[in-house]
């Protein structure tokens, strides 16, 4: 019937435009119009700064501090779109002009301040600021945070954590000061997870007292090293360490390898790693030795020393603690990238929920406006999971900034561990929330102005550097292995990483799953801690049969890799879960409480519906299964109401968000088309 | 189409019913389809009070709905075009009364100011002389603000125990680099070739073209913003010359200041430029921010810092907060011992209290940004603006 209505008025309508053609012609047709969210969207019924409170802890005056250092440059090439101004780096350039691009913007941000104290101040706070700093650049462009990482976390932190006090009063001061640029040559073109196979050899001369390191094939050259093609003057470089021809195992040395006029020095030869698919504002680069010779005092030595006459020393006899002590490093790398991949989820989706509270398509009847694209649960299925899953991440990675920063001898386990669980699900979250952002946007998606797509080529790296994601997962599960045979061994309960419910008797699921039940804190963490506990059990009795059959350990961990996955996911989901329940517990009740309960039901719900771990053994009924199926969608539809309010809470300027997250019809006007490549001049007219 | 009259507009406007009255202090002349509003209080430098503010929002509301009206026209009698809010009044009433009365002026004229920034039509702002304050928010947040040889623009709330309000921490945050910084902090007074250079201004015309340019945009009569614009273009000079010793040619030493975390730092870093090279602009730069108030300084910087990524009616309920706190005056009295020595007595010595920068702490200078503890107060209620038809010129401000 209702076809036939349609048909009838379309009908009407040629009729009637014959009638007043004249008319008709002067009037324009009706067009698309911008309306903006803000206007159109209810008003938030909890306090967005509050919720943003939660997320940026202490650091919110901080990362302002730097969104606004950015914005107000015109080195961040403002742009004018849609009558507001954007800032994002000129992709269309070389890959040499957006290095240089990415050093000019340090210089500027150096002489701002923007660096004051970020290596010689020490303490909590400090580290805590530090972190904001390196990860808020980072919102700009990739490129100038990982520039910034490797120069403050690698390379300074090499220095912070493996050197000593002559070391730290030599070079932490020129290094804040960018008088030297740093670099972190680890990685070889053989080796890269296995820092230990690397193949770069120093031996130690004690007639001069000079450590020769030297690359001794074409796998042993330094590979991927961030900052070595063009600009860094110094390197920490990895080596084993060969004394009186005894291998001491992988040892770091400090390197110059470009005088100040930026030649590079003699016995070294560098080149670039040439473009990549994306991050081309950091020229990685490779680097061989040809029997560099560097001072005795250049080897770093908070763990082990060479005596002026040649003799190795060492207070940790052990080379496993020596070596996971020389890795320590890595972990505030490890930090940096969970908290920054949150960062870009946060980017990605208030730009795609942006645009989807203002973009339309296809009406449900006719001569109806067409329907808005978050109004489609479907639409809704596909994005507000992710919302609810960035914001049980970000709380843990909050909580893995804090365990770091506050870490202690005791703890550095712990740290090493989560860190290793929340840099896999953060980094893996942000490549999958980018990929169904920039398919949410359609073809807008693909312009790089718009960010979405572009960011995924950006990001994508943080899934392998700093440790492969899915070895990271293996070395959870094995942790966790160790942990509880200690306990087991010394007849002690487990404590620590959150395993004390192992303790107890195993929680009991309910065998018919309610929407109510589904909702409360209770069950959804008895369902994940029995996971984490019986993949726990399976692990441990798959490994202790195979060991009975005498069957080697290495052996034994690359063939029960699928359990070991599914545990290490199991681990990391239990964790964020509890840290959720944490940030929960110290707010009152209220909106604000309501919709944080909201989302972490959103966020068990659709881990349950997407882990395949919850049906294959059994932890959910095919009956259950489908009850929290259905739950999916009904959160769904009571979280859109919030939708606009929860990607404001996230706290990214809308200076580097996307054109489409605004007015995208004056974006992509024609009154726009003549200066839409030119960088903004003037800021007449802008208020 | 036969034009529809508004009725009340026919009442209100038609005629002037305050016959035998003191004269109005806001001034409205029709002209087809054009309004254009006179600020009238030429004594007082055309001082913003609580009868003009209420009056001109709800002329502002009225013509927003009035089919018959397509372009504003925004003016001062006398020598200034307005010198702010009538700060001294609001004073007094709070005095004789309670600090409410002060909440309630500032809630209308921050309304006001939401309201023309967002404003579906046209308003062209013809700044001659001296605008200041309420001044600069009733004319920035528009359209058109077309400066002359005359114009004399400044934001000197810091000296006065306040702190830039009116929308200044949108506005102002948004010139090029750190200048709004600058200008909010010091108190620097703005030429119209400065005020054109950064921004706050959109022409400049020379003073005997500006009636004619009056007129002309009267016989328009249209809304379109693009031919509004053509035809001031060509009263315009376009390039007026800075003036050889104009603060603007200092934007580099501005930005390496005031970009700095603290208003500790940023005096700072200029003794730090003094001591390089001394000349009279840093020695007044650092001279004016030694003598705000300290407080004023720090919760201002603040209120810049936030206000950049944020839209103006954010920025407004945030400097109604904080426009409350002052005058709730239980962390600091510096707004009334300002307006004390700048306005009654005119000693020009204020006492400030906390006295120095580092007395006031992130705590106390927090209290001014969050809602006030007070069970009859409530934070600023903007004004409903159309869903639709909205211009792109007022959406990207939202």
């Amino acid at each position: 019937m209702d076809r036939v209505n349609f048909r009838a008025k379309v009908l009407t309508g040629h009729l009637k435009n014959h009638e007043n053609l004249a008319v008709d012609l002067l009037q324009t047709a009706q067009c698309v119009n911008y309306s903006p969210p803000e206007l159109s969207e209810p008003l938030p019924d909890f306090n967005t700064k509050s919720l943003r409170k939660l997320l940026d802890g202490e650091s919110m005056d901080e990362i302002d501090y730097i969104f606004n250092l950015m914005i107000k440059s015109h080195l961040f090439c403002p742009r004018e779109r849609g009558g507001k101004v954007f800032i994002s780096p000129d992709f269309n350039k070389s890959m040499e002009h957006q290095r240089e691009m990415t050093m000019r913007r340090i210089d500027y941000l150096r002489e701002q301040g923007a660096f004051d104290g970020w290596l010689t101040r020490k303490g909590p706070d400090a580290e805590r600021s530090g972190f904001a700093r390196g990860i808020t650049f980072g919102v700009y462009d990739h490129s100038l945070g990982i520039k910034l990482g490797v120069h403050f976390y690698l390379w300074g932190g090499a220095i912070q954590f493996m050197g000593t006090k002559r070391h730290h009063d030599k070079w932490l001061k020129p290094t804040e000061a960018y008088e030297i640029i740093g670099c972190f040559a680890m990685t070889e073109l053989g080796h890269g997870s296995n820092v230990r196979g690397i193949e770069t050899i120093t031996r130690y001369d004690a007639s001069t007292q000079e450590f020769i390191i030297t690359t001794p094939c074409e796998s042993a050259q330094k590979y991927w090293i961030g900052g070595a093609a063009n600009h860094a003057t110094h390197a920490v470089v990895f080596s084993q360490l060969k004394i009186n021809g005894v291998n001491q195992g992988v040892h770091a040395f400090i390197a110059q390898i470009r005088d100040a006029n930026g030649n590079v020095c003699p016995n070294v030869r560098i080149a670039d790693c040439g473009h990549k698919i994306g991050l081309n504002g950091v020229d990685n680069g490779r680097i061989w030795f040809d029997n560099l010779r560097i001072p005795r005092e250049n080897l770093l030595n908070s763990v082990a020393d060479v005596s002026p006459d040649g003799q190795y020393l060492s207070a940790i006899k052990d080379p496993d603690q020596r070596f996971a002590a020389f890795l320590a490093p890595l972990l505030s790398g490890r930090v940096t990238i969970a908290a920054g991949s949150m960062n870009i989820t946060k980017i990605g989706l208030a730009i795609a929920i942006r645009y989807s509270l203002s973009r339309r398509a296809f009406s449900i009847h006719p001569n109806e406006p067409e329907v808005l694209l978050l109004d489609y649960p479907s639409h809704q299925r596909r994005l507000l999971p992710l919302v609810a899953k960035t914001y049980a991440l970000s709380f843990a990675t909050e909580y893995l900034k804090n365990i770091y920063v506050n870490r202690t001898r005791e703890s550095i386990k712990t740290v090493h561990v989560v860190s290793s669980a929340l840099k896999a699900t953060a980094t893996w979250h942000g490549m999958r929330t980018l990929q169904e952002c920039r398919e949410a946007c359609g073809g807008q998606g693909l312009k790089t102005e718009n960010h979405v797509g572009h960011l995924k080529s950006e990001f994508d790296v943080q899934l392998t550097f700093e440790g492969d994601n899915y070895v990271l997962m293996q070395q959870i599960s094995k942790a966790l292995l160790k942990e509880i045979s200690a306990a087991k061994r010394r007849n002690k309960p487990v404590k620590g990483l959150g395993l004390e419910h192992l303790n107890k008797p195993a929680p009991i699921i309910p065998s018919r799953l309610t929407s109510s039940t589904l909702r409360t804190a209770q069950f959804q963490t008895d369902i994940f801690c029995l996971r984490e506990r019986d993949l726990l059990h399976r692990f441990e009795t798959e490994v202790s049969q195979r060991e009975a059959q005498g069957e080697n350990m290495e052996h034994i961990f690359t063939v029960t890799y699928q359990i070991a996955e599914d545990l290490g996911r199991a681990f990391s989901d239990r964790l964020v879960l509890q840290k959720f329940l944490d940030v929960e517990a110290t707010v009152p009740a209220g909106s604000l409480k309501n919709v944080l309960g909201l989302l972490r039901s959103m966020y068990t719900t659709i881990v349950m519906e997407e882990d395949a771990s919850f049906l294959r053994y059994g932890y959910l009924s095919t009956d259950n299964a489908a009850v929290v199926r259905k739950e999916v969608l009904k959160l769904c539809s009571e979280l859109r109401p919030h939708a606009l309010a929860l990607v404001t809470s996230f706290g990214i300027p809308d200076a580097l968000l996307g054109p489409i997250a605004f007015n995208w019809i004056d974006a992509n006007a024609w009154s726009s088309v003549k200066d839409s490549d030119t960088v903004f001049p003037v800021f007449t007219n802008m208020l | 189409p036969k034009p529809v009259l508004n009725p009340t507009l026919a009442g209100v406007l038609g005629s002037n019913i305050f016959h035998g009255e003191p004269p109005e202090s806001v001034l409205i002349k029709e002209s087809s389809n054009v309004r254009i509003i006179t600020l009238n209080r030429p004594k007082q430098l055309n001082a913003l009070n609580l009868e003009m503010v209420s009056r001109l929002l709800e002329v502002f509301h009225a013509y927003e709905e009035d089919p018959n009206v397509k372009l504003i026209i925004m003016k001062g009698e006398g020598r200034a075009f307005c010198a702010g809010g009538d700060v001294a009044a609001v004073v007094n009433d709070i005095n004789k009364a309670s600090w409410k009365l002060g909440a309630n002026f500032f809630s209308k004229e921050f309304s006001l100011n939401y309201l023309m920034a967002t404003y579906s039509k046209p308003q062209v702002s013809l700044l001659r002389g001296i605008v200041m304050g309420g001044g600069a928010g009733a004319s920035i947040h528009g359209r058109f603000r077309v400066v002359t040889d005359n114009t004399v623009f400044a934001m000197p709330e810091t000296a006065l125990g306040l702190f830039p309000d009116v929308g200044a921490s949108y506005y102002l945050s948004r010139l090029p680099g750190f200048f709004g910084e600058y200008v909010g902090l010091t108190g620097a007074r703005l030429d119209g070739a400065e005020m054109l250079a950064c921004g706050l201004a959109t022409h400049f015309v020379p003073l005997e073209k500006l009636s004619l340019l009056e007129d002309t945009l009267c016989k328009a009569n249209t809304s379109d913003p693009k031919i509004i614009s053509n035809i001031i273009d060509k009263f315009s000079n376009k390039n007026p010359k800075l003036k050889e010793k104009s603060q603007y040619y200092r934007l580099k030493t501005i930005d390496r200041c005031f970009s700095r975390r603290t208003v500790e730092e940023i005096i700072s870093a200029l003794e730090k430029e003094a001591d390089k090279n001394m000349d009279d602009w840093i020695s007044w730069t650092i001279q004016s921010l030694k003598k705000a108030s300290p407080t004023s300084l720090k919760i201002s910087l603040r209120s810049f810092r936030e206000g950049r990524l944020q839209g103006v009616g954010q920025c407004l309920i945030r400097e109604y907060r904080m426009v409350c706190t002052v005058m709730q005056g239980e962390f600091s009295r510096d707004f009334f011992e300002g307006c004390r020595a700048l306005l009654l007595d005119k000693d020009k010595n204020p006492k400030w209290k906390p006295s120095k920068l580092e007395f006031v702490s992130k705590d106390m200078v927090d209290r001014y940004f969050t809602a006030l503890d007070d069970k009859d107060w409530e934070d600023l209620k903007l004004p409903a603006r159309p869903k639709s038809n909205l211009p792109s010129y007022a959406i990207s401000k939202l």
